[in-house]
């Protein structure tokens, strides 16, 4: 028998995630890359900036403290917190970790990818925070 | 029941693994790593609330212009622009906006273009 | 026991008479263990002798009396009406071609299922019969641990209507054949990885997931396709490597 005798339905239309809680949740994951693009634009203008010199350094830390532009830079951390939410208990059932015959609980796996977090945290504090 | 198959059908997805790969280390990145990026350096550092030479002119070319600023590039610009475009490739797909086929040289492309052009400068800086 | 009256809408769609799909209510009494099936074969004896379902063992075995409820893909003898007020729902399987009222036809599915080759796979399957050989296909609880949730699926096919990757390009080999692919070759006893691995690394294979992990929310069996499936990522990128290596 051939593969193409089973009947196909047409694809689902463009708004078929706006029916279902589930769906809205996984399409607000997949967005916040938006707001990282963003930031990652501005990190690059900010590069530019520096090779520039010191007047255009600080006209980007200006540029940088616009409402619109803190608006976003706020959204795109609150992104990378919801992505990293929904990101590290991902990681356990990709990559299940075996250690001598026993899998190491999901918990400690997605605790370990917070305490990352806070770790990098702490050394930018380390780095930028201290006077 | 036999399944015949055209050979496009077979076609192995050679490129894939890579796209998934670059997605994936650049999702950890955005997870782990851009947290504390985006609190410093786009919120704390244009409210003030870092110490003045926290990231002054001097400062922040010393740091961004060197071997551990050209890795910090790598982690926190191109490896989560392929993690996005990867996304948004999906994403469009998701909604039906576009062709598979020509999204992913635009999402892969732009990436790729943004990371040559964000290491780039960090060289150019270090050579400058 | 407490019985009570409940509306249910099912949506009727008999093309001998009508075109189109149209919803029909019907009121039925429901206690504390009345389940969707049991509302339905209630509907079916009492009510409208023109209803068509499929269904076989009531226990959650034979995954056949798969439907929509309230627009979650659900398996009818393991959803209770106790856990629902008000408006009550229920559509054939969701990314199926619709035959008759709530039965579909799964023919696809059943395709990608035998694409995958859900089966032990031997290398010599034949061999010259020596008694002090070993029992064939021996497996230690170590090896079976392995697989063992994968291997819970019953074939009902809720994960496909749960896959909107699925509904967006019915090529798509989708979770539950995915899974099944990954289950056999994480079995100790199976040669056939390579086999499969040409069906799992294509574009409709695991990478048209994205993770989106309804699969595993609606399986009834948590057998956990989302997981199998891109456990079957890796393992598609390591053959990728090995075969770049190779040549």
């Amino acid at each position: 028998m051939d593969k193409s005798s089973s009947q196909r339905l047409p694809p689902l239309k463009r708004n078929w995630w706006l029916k279902h809680r589930f769906f809205k949740l996984y399409m607000l994951r997949e967005a916040t890359v938006l707001p990282l693009v963003f930031f990652t634009l501005c990190l690059l203008a900010g590069m530019v900036a520096l090779l520039q010199g010191a007047e255009s350094w600080q006209g980007w830390i200006a540029f940088m403290g616009s409402p619109i532009v803190l608006l976003l830079n706020l959204v795109a951390l609150a992104a990378s917190l919801f992505h990293a939410a929904t990101f590290f208990v991902l990681f356990p059932r990709v990559m299940p970790i075996r250690i001598a015959g026993h899998s190491l609980p999901d918990n400690a796996i997605v605790a370990g990818q917070w305490a990352g977090v806070v770790a990098v945290a702490l050394l930018f504090f380390w780095l930028l925070g201290r006077v | 029941m036999s399944i015949s198959k055209h050979g496009t059908q077979h076609k192995q997805a050679f490129d894939e693994p890579l796209w998934w790969g670059l997605f994936s280390a650049g999702g950890v990145c955005f997870a782990v790593l851009l947290p504390a990026v985006i609190l410093f350096i786009a919120v704390l550092l244009p409210l003030g609330l870092l110490p003045a030479e926290a990231l002054s002119y001097e400062r922040a070319s010393t740091l961004l212009f060197s071997v551990l600023g050209f890795l910090f590039v790598g982690a926190v610009v191109c490896l989560p622009l392929f993690h996005a475009a990867h996304r948004l490739r999906h994403g469009m797909f998701d909604i039906s906006v576009g062709n598979d086929a020509t999204n992913k040289k635009l999402m892969y492309g732009g990436a790729a273009l943004l990371s040559i052009l964000a290491l780039g400068l960090v060289v150019a800086g270090m050579l400058g | 026991m407490n019985i009570q009256t409940k509306h249910i809408s099912v949506k009727r769609y008999l093309p001998d008479s009508s075109a189109d799909p149209y919803w029909q209510q019907y009121d039925l009494p429901v206690d504390d263990s009345t389940s969707m099936l049991d509302a339905l074969n209630h509907i079916k004896e009492q009510l409208d002798s023109t209803l068509s379902y499929r269904w076989s063992c009531r226990m959650a075995i034979c995954g056949s009396c798969g439907v929509m409820v309230n627009g979650i893909p659900k398996l009818g003898c393991k959803t209770f009406l106790r856990d629902y007020e008000g408006d009550i729902r229920i559509e054939p399987l969701a990314h199926f071609p619709v035959q008759r009222d709530l039965v579909v036809d799964m023919e696809i599915f059943l395709e990608h299922l035998a694409a995958v080759k859900p089966y032990l796979i031997d290398d010599n399957p034949v061999k010259a019969y020596d008694p002090r050989a070993p029992e064939t296909y021996q497996q230690s609880p170590e090896q079976l641990a392995r697989y063992k949730q994968f291997a819970n699926c019953i074939n009902c096919g809720l994960c496909y209507s749960a896959c909107p990757q699925f509904g967006l390009n019915p090529e798509f080999l989708g979770p539950a054949a995915l899974t099944l692919a990954h289950r056999y070759n994480l079995d100790s006893r199976d040669h056939g990885k390579k086999q499969r691995m040409a069906e799992l690394n294509r574009h409709d294979g695991v990478w048209s997931c994205t993770f989106v992990g309804f699969c595993s929310k609606v399986c009834p069996k948590h057998v956990d396709p989302a997981a199998a499936v891109n456990q079957g990522k890796v393992e598609a990128a390591k053959h990728t490597l090995i075969a770049l290596f190779k040549g």
